[in-house]
């Protein structure tokens, strides 16, 4: 969607934690990307490491990142079954209505990161 | 050293989002984030909007454009506050962009503000503005196609608006496969067609904002 935009903010809110703990670098970062969340992991990547070998950040030049994903689940609304669908408009298998209720799939967070005090 | 952060990537941008709600319904004002592709007439809408309600209302407007001060110069023509924010290069609106220029607005003295995103129908669904209604525009050239191929953008708005149906009977634009297509990722959703330049189906539009101010200033 605008990975790049995207990983700015990822950058710029672990910076920002970053420095309040007086860390120089940052050498891992660990996501959690839902797959309804409107982002691609492989865009991801590549702006992630556009960001790492720039000067002007914490993340160092061979710093890596792990996606996790997580996995779409609906709750059918008139059959309470739950399932995964594969897009946001939803379809029960059951009962083949678009009545699903996502519970899962739309996170798009930063779980961990790891740094280090010293360059 | 390990830290755990969980946090939502998007987490400064609803921060902002949620400042610019609060000073929304604390001066009743109507927001509405007006979304579509680029050339679907959303500027166009405006005018014809503002020209309509300006004995009514107070409008103000915020322009969301890569680049120039075209629109927002279309609208200050009209005698209505326009503040353009220019992205360069940056695909949508977020809601730091609008909290930086509301200051330019007098609060007190506007009972409708518009921010008119930028023309895209991907990466502005994405980002909450703060905004009390989200209304998609959606033009006949374009094809009737349009709202299953951008799940995203018609799942999330309340109202579409389908302009240049002037030009229905030169292209092949299937309205009621559109309402179907609506319905299934949006049932919620209310389309209504609409022709900016002739000004047919215009009443219905000005009838949904004028109930949306009255439901403001009740609050």
């Amino acid at each position: 969607m605008h990975e790049m935009a995207l990983m700015g903010e990822i950058v710029h809110l672990i910076e920002q934690d970053a420095r309040s703990k007086e860390m120089k670098q940052v050498k891992k970062v660990e996501l959690l990307v839902g797959t309804l969340s409107n982002v691609l992991p492989d865009a991801l990547q590549f702006a992630f490491d556009v960001y790492k070998v720039q000067a002007d950040n914490c993340l160092t030049s061979d710093a890596e990142l792990i996606i996790h994903t997580e996995r779409a689940r609906a709750i059918c609304a008139i059959c309470g079954k739950e399932y995964e669908p594969a897009t946001k408009i939803t379809q029960c298998p059951t009962c083949l209505l678009p009545s699903g209720n996502i519970v899962a799939g739309e996170t798009f967070r930063i779980l961990v990161y790891e740094g280090s005090l010293t360059t | 050293m390990r830290i755990t952060l969980e946090v939502d990537v998007l987490t400064n941008n609803n921060r902002a989002a949620a400042f610019n709600r609060q000073l929304f319904e604390e001066t009743n004002t109507l927001v509405i984030n007006i979304m579509s592709s680029p050339g679907a007439g959303k500027t166009t809408i405006l005018e014809k909007t503002i020209e309509a309600l300006a004995d009514e209302f107070r409008i103000g407007v915020i322009e969301g454009d890569l680049a120039t001060e075209k629109d927002a110069e279309r609208i200050r023509a009209l005698g209505a506050q326009a503040v353009q924010i220019n992205t360069h290069g940056g695909c949508h609106l977020d809601a730091r962009m609008v909290a930086a220029v509301l200051p330019q607005f007098n609060f007190e003295h506007l009972d409708i503000l518009f921010i008119e995103n930028v023309g895209n129908l991907v990466c502005p669904s994405g980002y909450d503005l703060g905004q009390q209604h989200k209304v998609a525009v959606l033009s006949i050239p374009e094809g009737n196609d349009k709202i299953p191929k951008y799940p995203t953008m018609f799942m999330r708005t309340e109202l579409v608006l389908l302009n240049k149906i002037d030009l229905l009977p030169y292209l092949d634009f299937n309205i009621e496969q559109a309402k179907e297509d609506l319905s299934c990722i949006n049932p919620q959703s209310r389309l209504l067609t609409v022709s900016a330049k002739t000004g047919e189906g215009m009443d219905e539009w000005l009838h949904w904002i004028r109930e949306g101010v009255a439901r403001c200033k009740k609050q």
